[in-house]
């Protein structure tokens, strides 16, 4: 665990080193915080997330049955 | 992440996989995104805590890699096992164990034993593409579908996880106030007991030292291997149904196409995509060890599945002795079958659904807190010092702890919750799918770690099989009467 005292003193050299030889580039934590770019949807994708949407509505209208159903 | 220091430091030798990482592949075509995205090699670079722990695994994975001979090679494989394991093992919890009890007591040794493999291969299929995407993108399940899909599928994932996985819970708690219960201790002590051992888990802020403590607990679901051997399962009898499929006694009637679809629609559950890929993200694993990820998730469905197998085994002497179990819970499963395995034995199968219920009650809490921290921007990792990772540790203990309480209302008709689990489970899985598939095949983040053809030609299948599954079993519960034609009740 670390200490209060760790948290606020700068990492050690030796602990950057590691850091920097053993991790790829995109696996630093600061990395990690940039958005990676959206993805343009193609035909079919489009199709595919439409589809996906009308089945969240079926699924909504599943889930609600059930709860009332059971409520009953 | 979290509040890291700034280290003004020029990256002179950058690892080899980040260099691989780089360039084209063979079409010309972008290999990576997210090395686009990452920092330059010589600018300035900040580092968390959160990357010096998981720095300190890398170099004992290097360490290991870099000998040669059969125990560096076991070495390297304890280092690198570990999520495929727990995500395996936490699916085989405490409703899914109290199933496979059902199904041996109701059906005994038959269908049911190779169909239960048969539904472990599919988990295995699916949650490889899980390892790849971590490994090749370094991010969560939650966070590349809010990047690649926009916010709506982003928070949508989420929402749905997280209710999903909150129901579950409650699930979990059950199973170990159950279980906990044949051996006479008070509900509001199983549940605090649970809740300590979940803190005892998280206490060292380490993903490594987190995941030991799991993976211990989640060896003891193997329990009911003992448990089978206790019931003289007739091996005779599984050969003869693992080589045929069969008997299937009663036929196939519309109760059982339904638990056949149910199964099949749960093979897989939401948590397990997230959990996994989040896992394989903060532990660090890189396009390198892709190959030990998968054996780390084959070894995992071997030890479920056998778990699974053990458990309808155990339960089967129920079906031979002709004795109704149709509405026993995990303490009445553990005192219906003392009389014909004994004490020891009752309590071994009440001490396996109270670690069923445990384990999967530390995965499932963990995958939402992973969601949450992915999709909210905030620091998301079992590396994170509590002053930096409040968000995280309060998501996911907060999440337990009221599951928890919410078992301790009087009253409460825990059926019907779990009934409504189950529906939501299966329900969620086809949109997690079509997204894990779209992921799995997108060239610009996976690199050269894009599904192969004939790989996606299996995934393709498993997953349609699947979503109908799922779709199948929903439209039952709307329209009950839609199988009537098969027979049965």
């Amino acid at each position: 665990m670390h200490t209060e005292n760790q948290q606020h003193s700068p990492p050690a050299s030796s602990d950057q080193e590691l850091v920097l030889s053993s991790l790829e580039l995109d696996q630093l934590a600061a990395a990690k915080k940039r958005p990676i770019p959206r993805r343009p949807l193609r035909g079919f994708e489009k199709f595919l997330l439409w589809s996906l949407r009308i089945y969240v509505l079926f699924m909504i209208a599943v889930v609600l049955y059930q709860v009332l159903a059971g409520a009953r | 992440m979290g509040s890291g220091k700034r280290a003004t430091t020029s990256l002179a030798s950058p690892p080899d996989e980040t260099i691989e990482r780089q360039g084209t592949d063979t079409s010309g075509q972008e290999t990576s995104l997210s090395t686009a995205s990452a920092p330059k090699l010589t600018t300035d670079v900040v580092i968390t805590h959160e990357d010096i722990d998981r720095a300190h695994d890398r170099e004992r994975v290097f360490a290991a890699r870099a000998r040669r001979g059969i125990f560096s090679r076991l070495r390297l494989l304890w280092l690198l096992v570990g999520p495929g394991i727990l995500v395996m093992l936490g699916e085989n919890d405490g409703p899914s164990m109290l199933s496979y009890a059902a199904t041996g007591s109701r059906y005994g040794v038959g269908f049911f034993i190779p169909f239960v493999v048969l539904t472990f291969v599919m988990a295995v299929i699916v949650q490889e593409m899980t390892v790849r995407l971590g490994s090749a993108t370094h991010r969560g399940h939650a966070e590349l579908i809010f990047d690649r899909f926009g916010p709506f599928w982003g928070w949508f994932s989420m929402i749905d996880l997280g209710i999903g996985n909150f129901l579950t819970l409650i699930t979990e708690f059950i199973a170990i106030r159950a279980g906990l219960g044949f051996f006479g201790v008070p509900p509001w002590a199983a549940i605090l007991g649970a809740l300590a051992v979940l803190y005892l888990a998280l206490v060292t802020h380490r993903y490594w030292t987190w995941e030991r403590i799991t993976l211990a607990a989640a060896a003891f679901n193997l329990v009911f291997v003992p448990v089978a051997l206790l019931a003289h399962a007739n091996w005779r009898e599984v050969g003869h149904a693992l080589t045929t499929w069969s008997p299937l006694p009663g036929g196939l009637t519309k109760d059982t196409l339904l638990i056949i679809l149910a199964d099949i629609g749960a093979t897989v559950t939401p948590w397990m995509l997230f959990f996994q890929q989040s896992a394989t993200v903060d532990k660090g694993l890189t396009k390198r060890d892709v190959r030990f990820g998968r054996i780390d998730t084959a070894l995992g469905a071997a030890l479920a599945a056998t778990a699974a197998v053990a458990t309808i085994l155990a339960t089967a002497p129920l079906f031979v002795h002709h004795m109704s179990a149709e509405n026993f819970q995990a303490a009445e499963f553990a005192q219906a079958l003392q009389p014909l395995i004994g004490r020891f034995g009752a309590s071994l199968f009440a001490l396996g659904i109270v670690e069923a219920g445990m384990v999967a009650c530390i995965t499932i809490s963990t995958s939402s807190a992973y969601a949450f921290g992915e999709v909210a921007r905030r620091p998301h990792s079992l590396n994170l010092p509590l002053r930096e990772g409040k968000s995280f540790y309060l998501v996911l203990f907060l999440c337990a702890a009221a599951a928890g309480a919410i078992v301790l209302i009087p009253g409460l008709p825990l059926v019907y919750v779990v009934l409504v689990v189950n529906v939501i489970a299966v329900l969620a899985m086809p949109p997690a799918l079509v997204f894990l598939f779209m992921l799995a095949n997108d060239r610009k983040i996976m690199g050269d770690l894009v599904t192969p053809p004939l790989v996606n030609a299996l995934a393709t299948g498993v997953v349609i099989f699947l979503t109908l599954a799922g779709i199948l079993f929903g439209i039952s519960v709307i329209a009950p009467n839609l199988f009537a034609f098969i027979g049965g009740k």
